[in-house]
């Protein structure tokens, strides 16, 4: 999986591309710690380059997405797949994470 | 088509074995979303498998079975440990749960697939997807 980051002023996008595994989960995760460390507030992940996510890659953005809100931040998803997408509304994580059709969007008003 | 394997309790080798197990399936004409439900539930099912069944001991192994006819795909999991109360499953889409990082294997194995059935005590997961269409074999 690879992840691009950048800034869009206060906003840190998240981008990642390829699958997210029981494998690779673990590099997200290190993602997510240095961006705690950075002490980012406002987090947007972009999913368009994702393809697959499985219920470790769930747990990896549920632990940041309460990492993020302790430490007085948010999380927003956007531009997933329609088969990512499925997955979310299945385990009914809809209700929890704020998810945008695209990254537009997801910075209006972020 | 039937496949048996075995493969070692290590994380790092599951997401490899089933791009194999995909690749020898896919050539059957399983459509996208078929094949993406299938590899969603195999890759849940040996992760429980080698977490929780063999409780990531690389020594024990995890037995795979699968069996492919015109209409279904049967895929069984077998570890080596002592099985789980699989009845007594909380819903990770409840309030109380929806924040939760475990919980969400089994359920989307029985999201995914059409039947799940747990023998041995829950050590052995079997899991049947029936096609839309007619898999040429």
């Amino acid at each position: 999986m690879k992840i691009k980051e950048e800034k869009e002023g206060e906003v840190l996008i998240c981008r990642l591309e390829g699958e997210i595994n029981i494998n690779t989960s673990p590099e997200l995760r290190k993602s997510f710690d240095r961006m705690m460390r950075d002490n980012e507030k406002k987090v947007i992940v972009e999913f368009s380059g994702i393809s697959y996510i499985d219920s470790s890659g769930l747990a990896t953005l549920i632990e940041m997405y309460q990492r993020l809100k302790r430490n007085g931040g948010r999380l927003r998803l956007c531009s997933m797949t329609q088969k990512v997408r499925d997955i979310f509304e299945i385990t009914k994580l809809t209700k929890l994470f704020e998810i945008f059709p695209n990254l537009t969007e997801a910075l209006e008003g972020f | 088509m039937e496949i048996s394997e075995k493969i070692p309790s290590l994380l790092e080798r599951i997401p490899p074995f089933i791009l194999e197990i995909i690749k020898k399936i896919k050539s059957l004409g399983i459509s996208e979303e078929e094949l993406f439900n299938v590899r969603l539930s195999l890759e849940e099912a040996l992760v429980n498998a080698v977490k929780h069944g063999n409780k990531m001991d690389a020594g024990l192994v995890v037995e795979v079975y699968l069996k492919v006819n015109s209409d279904k795909l049967i895929i069984e999991v077998k570890d080596q440990g002592e099985g789980f109360d699989f009845k007594n499953l909380d819903d990770p889409t409840k309030e109380e749960n929806i924040k939760k990082t475990r919980g969400r294997g089994i359920f989307l194995i029985k999201n995914l697939m059409d039947e799940v059935r747990f023998k041995e005590g829950g050590s052995r997961i079997i899991m049947t997807k029936y096609f839309k269409r007619e898999a040429k074999l």
